[in-house]
């Protein structure tokens, strides 16, 4: 059996996202690597330097667009007359005590001491997955506004601050990459449990005992609020898991090209 | 009958074999002399061609340009006098050079240096390194002045107007404050320098190592764990002291 974990918005805000990171990780590391080979090649795939950061900046400009209707959506998402429930419950994204409950019985657990965390619907680890977005995202493109418009910048800022900015730019998104390359591709498709992929973002659903291996106060809630029959989901068609498993290792593999060229290449290169 | 008479009189004429050679060899040498003259006859000096020559080659100031004029240049602020003087290397690091009309003015061996034999930090600019940059463009021509120095074109009154407003048209005092050279930051001299630098590069730089420190050690622990039977438990209690080993549950 099935269950429905991701809705249709959800999944393709994913997609959106993952396609706009990869390529503003592909033209932003091609120009900060430019004057090496690794550089010069991930330049080429975006018809070079120049072309590389009219790329970076119109997909910037509409990864922030795409930020702004997220949070559209999310206050849409919110329910008024349950506001506690709705932002503090176990359904929302809003961290609280239990994840430093979780991420200690977690630690336990891979000593081999106790039981793995019983979660709720959304982990400690994917909450903060969520949230990191939305400190990086700002802080990049306030940064990247500056870097591109710096006689505009200048006329309210002093110059130095464009040292700054480029320093925070690139450090940001340096974090920001090795974190999803890292620390997400290895939880979503590398770790046992997961392999050869995580298909809950893709396909939409999980199956059930997966669910109650991983999540079990969902599973649990849900029978005890009735919803799990509602919660049933279609197994998706051959076909479309074929397309999502091609490429979703294509950005997996475009991920660890960055990052290992990027450790091999890093010695070339400065922050400020 | 044109033909005829021009050519009546070297008709007549016989020339020898070594006289054949001796004429062409002549006319080579005369071409020698005369041809490069001819060739050198542009509107510039024949040491700013070659120069100019290079630049379209290579895109590249070169060593030829570190050359300072013949002449010593004025020397405004009294201050300096010793300066005049050649001085040692190491007394060279110490002085204070940045009001001298001539930053370089006495330094040892200076026609035969390059930039970056001295100033190697500051060829790794992102203008230096993405724009190519050189200094010369910025700095301008010899004598170099001090950027304090009212001459140079890099004073902070004047260097927004003749030196960024070159590439970014519409500069401002205030834009001029980019600092080109930034220091390092990992140096504990930018703290007093460029603190802001310092402390952002810092700030950065303990975010990722926090994240990266809880992160990476969680996941990969965690991933190893899957990997062991769920039943898995590490009886440490038996390991502890003054507890006695359960043999049967062995």
């Amino acid at each position: 059996m099935l269950l429905k974990r991701f809705n249709r918005t959800q999944r393709l805000s994913h997609l959106f996202l993952m396609l706009t990171f990869l390529i503003q990780s592909g033209t932003g590391f091609g120009r900060l690597f430019i004057t090496t080979d690794f550089g010069r090649s991930l330049c080429k795939i975006f018809g070079g330097y120049e072309a590389a950061i009219v790329i970076h900046f119109w997909v910037g400009i509409l990864m922030m667009t795409g930020f702004t209707v997220h949070i559209v959506y999310l206050i849409k998402r919110i329910k008024r007359r349950d506001l506690v429930n709705s932002v503090m419950g176990p359904d929302s994204l809003v961290p609280g005590p239990q994840d430093a409950q979780h991420l200690f019985q977690r630690i336990l657990w891979t000593m081999g001491m106790g039981s793995p965390p019983k979660l709720d619907r959304w982990a400690y680890w994917e909450k903060f997955d969520y949230w990191a977005v939305f400190w990086g995202l700002p802080l990049l493109a306030v940064t990247g506004v500056m870097l591109k418009f710096p006689l505009l910048t200048t006329q309210v800022l002093p110059g130095w601050t464009l040292n700054i900015a480029a320093l925070l730019h690139r450090a940001e998104a340096i974090l920001a990459a090795s974190f999803i390359f890292i620390v997400h591709f290895f939880i979503g498709h590398i770790r046992p449990l997961s392999f050869p992929m995580n298909e809950a973002m893709f396909s939409g659903s999980v199956h059930l005992e997966e669910a109650m291996q991983e999540k079990p106060l969902w599973v649990e809630r849900l029978k005890q609020e009735g919803k799990l029959e509602m919660m049933k989901a279609e197994r998706p068609a051959l076909w479309y898991r074929a397309l999502y498993f091609v490429f979703g290792y294509s950005a997996l593999g475009f991920g660890l090209y960055i990052l290992i060229n990027g450790i091999v290449y890093g010695r070339f290169i400065q922050l400020h | 009958m044109t033909e005829v008479i021009l050519h009546k009189p070297f008709a007549r004429l016989r020339f020898t074999r070594g006289a054949r050679i001796w004429t062409v060899a002549i006319v080579l040498a005369l071409s020698a002399v005369f041809i490069p003259a001819v060739w050198a006859q542009k509107e510039v000096t024949s040491k700013t061609y070659r120069s100019r020559e290079r630049e379209k080659s290579t895109g590249r100031y070169e060593q030829y340009e570190a050359k300072p004029r013949l002449y010593q240049p004025h020397i405004r602020d009294p201050r300096p006098r010793a300066e005049l003087i050649t001085l040692a290397p190491t007394a060279e690091k110490v002085r204070f050079r940045k009001y001298l009309a001539d930053s370089h003015v006495g330094l040892r061996f200076y026609e035969r240096r390059t930039c970056v034999s001295c100033h190697p930090q500051q060829a790794r600019s992102l203008h230096a390194v993405r724009a190519k940059i050189t200094c010369r463009q910025c700095h301008g021509d010899e004598p170099i002045a001090g950027n304090s120095h009212y001459n140079s074109l890099m004073h902070k009154r004047r260097k927004y107007a003749f030196v960024c407003a070159k590439c970014h048209k519409g500069s401002s005092p205030s834009f001029a404050t980019y600092r080109i050279h930034e220091p390092s930051p990992l140096s504990l001299t930018t703290q007093k320098t460029f603190p802001v630098l310092f402390y952002a590069f810092w700030f950065m730089v303990v975010l990722a190592v926090g994240t990266f420190a809880a992160f990476i050690p969680h996941t990969l622990s965690w991933g190893l764990r899957e990997f062991l039977p769920p039943t898995f438990r590490l009886e440490i209690r038996r390991y502890l002291p003054g507890k006695k080993k359960n043999n049967a549950a062995d």
